[in-house]
């Protein structure tokens, strides 16, 4: 965390500076099947986040040393677009990209059946188009929703949240200035059908009874995203069968 | 499979050219249907996305302060690279910048750059000391065929309704970028012995050579290229030279279209 300590993140008034309550995250939207190339694919919007996934698979896995005798391997790549943020990023991977893709990857494992398809390797192609705080969160959401519109069984969908601290206050879903200026982070992937979490990460500095808000937080996120997310694949699943449910 | 399905399909691409018909019906000079947004990246200070058919390509202009080069004082800079990553399709893999995006990125920059489009004394802020750059970059999301039509459509889009951002960088007021001419490119492949106009993936898998055309607002020609293993016949180029003066024509119109 940054904690640079002086900048205001809370208004008189108790709202944050977007005027987000404390418990309040930002606006999502999730598509499911917008890219042609792709055999499952999801754009979501969260905030100023812009993320599309991209699944391909389940398909061969090569070079034979990656593959496993009882199961798949997930190859995620989160990147960032050189246009996603303020600064132009330059194009290819870094150690925070491979530490994202790396713990993505895992996380999606321990919700996919991975057992169903063993030898074979399943790309998840993770790409930030534009970057405003929370972008693994919004990630792992879009992978979720293309893993599913790829018809990749799974034992639930799941959703990336985060929660944080800005000046000792508990608050959902971080913004760029709360990021940048806040106390904590506390990224996760929760499995919102029960309650499980497959992603945890976290920076700066929480007391246990601070921990406890954010976990409640984010349990709370995570089902109202669930919900956009099961929307997105139904209005797909429509679409594809010409209009009937 | 890419051996494989290429010789097959390359059968059947010859007979439906025999009869002067393509794999998804079009006629030879007609394009798929595009889509062109602009201003749709939040954090690019010019941005495009393009929807050709199945082919989806986004491409986001920033700009940098820089030191100008020492032979040219006065003059900013402008670069354009391609990524092509392997979100766009299954063949792609991942690594190091491959030939294909380096010749895709080289050649839509040519176009541009060569039209004269951009004036590079326009951006200098001091001379010798702080010029600004300007940087596209072109992100193909999903490749359903012919990616640098639409990745030339969307770089010239997203240039012509950049804003550099002055404030940011402490040198005035933010103020549109000026860019002068609209050059776009039109593509042409070999399919079953002719060539067609905005080949689609199965063409390309199953096709020859092709050929990359970009011309400018008086149809002059600013940047060619041809691509893979073939050859033409000048009366050949003749030929697509004259349905592309029509095409970009109307391209440049739909890029025109976008800015108040």
């Amino acid at each position: 965390m940054g904690g640079y300590g002086d900048v205001k993140l809370l208004r008189e008034d108790g709202l944050r500076l977007d005027g987000r309550k404390v418990d309040e995250m930002r606006e999502v939207k999730v598509e499911a099947g917008i890219l042609p190339a792709a055999d499952g694919s999801a754009w979501v919007k969260h905030g100023l986040n812009v993320a599309v996934c991209a699944v391909y698979g389940p398909m061969e896995a090569h070079p034979r040393k990656i593959q496993r005798q009882d199961r798949a391997v997930i190859d995620v790549r989160y990147n960032m677009a050189p246009f996603s943020t303020s600064d132009r990023i330059r194009p290819g991977f870094n150690r925070r990209s491979r530490e994202i893709s790396k713990v993505t990857a895992e996380a999606l494992e321990s919700v996919v059946l991975v057992e169903r398809y063993p030898r074979s390797k399943i790309r998840v192609e993770i790409e930030i188009l534009a970057a405003e705080a929370g972008t693994r969160c919004v990630g792992i959401t879009a992978a979720a929703v293309a893993l599913a519109d790829a018809g990749i069984p799974m034992r639930d969908l799941i959703v990336g949240v985060a929660s944080g601290k800005i000046e000792d206050t508990v608050v959902l879903d971080l913004d760029k200035a709360e990021d940048n200026y806040g106390q904590a982070d506390l990224p996760m992937g929760i499995l919102p059908t029960t309650g499980e979490i497959a992603f945890l990460q976290m920076d700066g500095d929480l007391s246990v009874e601070e921990y406890n808000t954010c976990m409640e937080y984010n349990l709370k996120a995570a089902r109202e995203i669930h919900e956009l997310m099961v929307d997105a694949l139904k209005r797909r699943y429509i679409e594809k069968n010409g209009g009937e449910a | 499979m890419p051996e494989l399905v290429p010789s097959l399909l390359r059968q059947e691409l010859e007979a439906l050219a025999a009869n002067d018909q393509r794999i998804d019906g079009r006629g030879r000079w007609e394009s798929r249907d595009i889509k062109l947004e602009t201003d749709c990246l939040y954090n690019a200070e010019g941005s495009a996305k393009v929807t050709w058919g199945d082919t989806i390509i986004y491409a986001g202009v920033k700009f940098e302060i820089r030191t100008p080069w020492p032979d040219r004082p006065t003059q900013g800079s402008l670069m354009c690279g391609a990524e092509l990553r392997p979100v766009a399709g299954r063949k792609y893999e991942p690594g190091p910048p491959s030939p294909q995006s380096i010749e895709l990125g080289r050649v839509v920059d040519r176009g541009i750059r060569e039209s004269g489009c951009i004036d590079m004394d326009s951006l200098c802020i001091i001379p010798g000391e702080k010029v600004l750059g300007i940087m596209i970059d072109i992100h193909v999301l999903s490749d359903k065929g012919n990616i640098f039509d639409a990745c030339a459509l969307g770089a010239i889009a997203a240039l012509r309704t950049a804003i550099v951002p002055a404030e940011r960088f402490d040198i005035g007021e933010d103020y549109p970028l000026s860019v002068s001419m609209t050059p776009t490119m039109c593509s042409f492949t070999r399919v079953g012995g002719r060539y067609v106009l905005d080949a689609n993936e199965e063409e390309e898998l199953g096709g020859d050579e092709r050929i990359h055309i970009t011309l400018g607002d008086e149809g002059h020609l600013h940047s060619l290229q041809k691509g893979l293993k073939g050859t033409f016949t000048p009366a050949e180029f003749d030929e697509i030279l004259g349905v592309a003066q029509q095409r970009c024509a109307e391209l440049a119109n739909l890029v025109n279209s976008k800015e108040e």
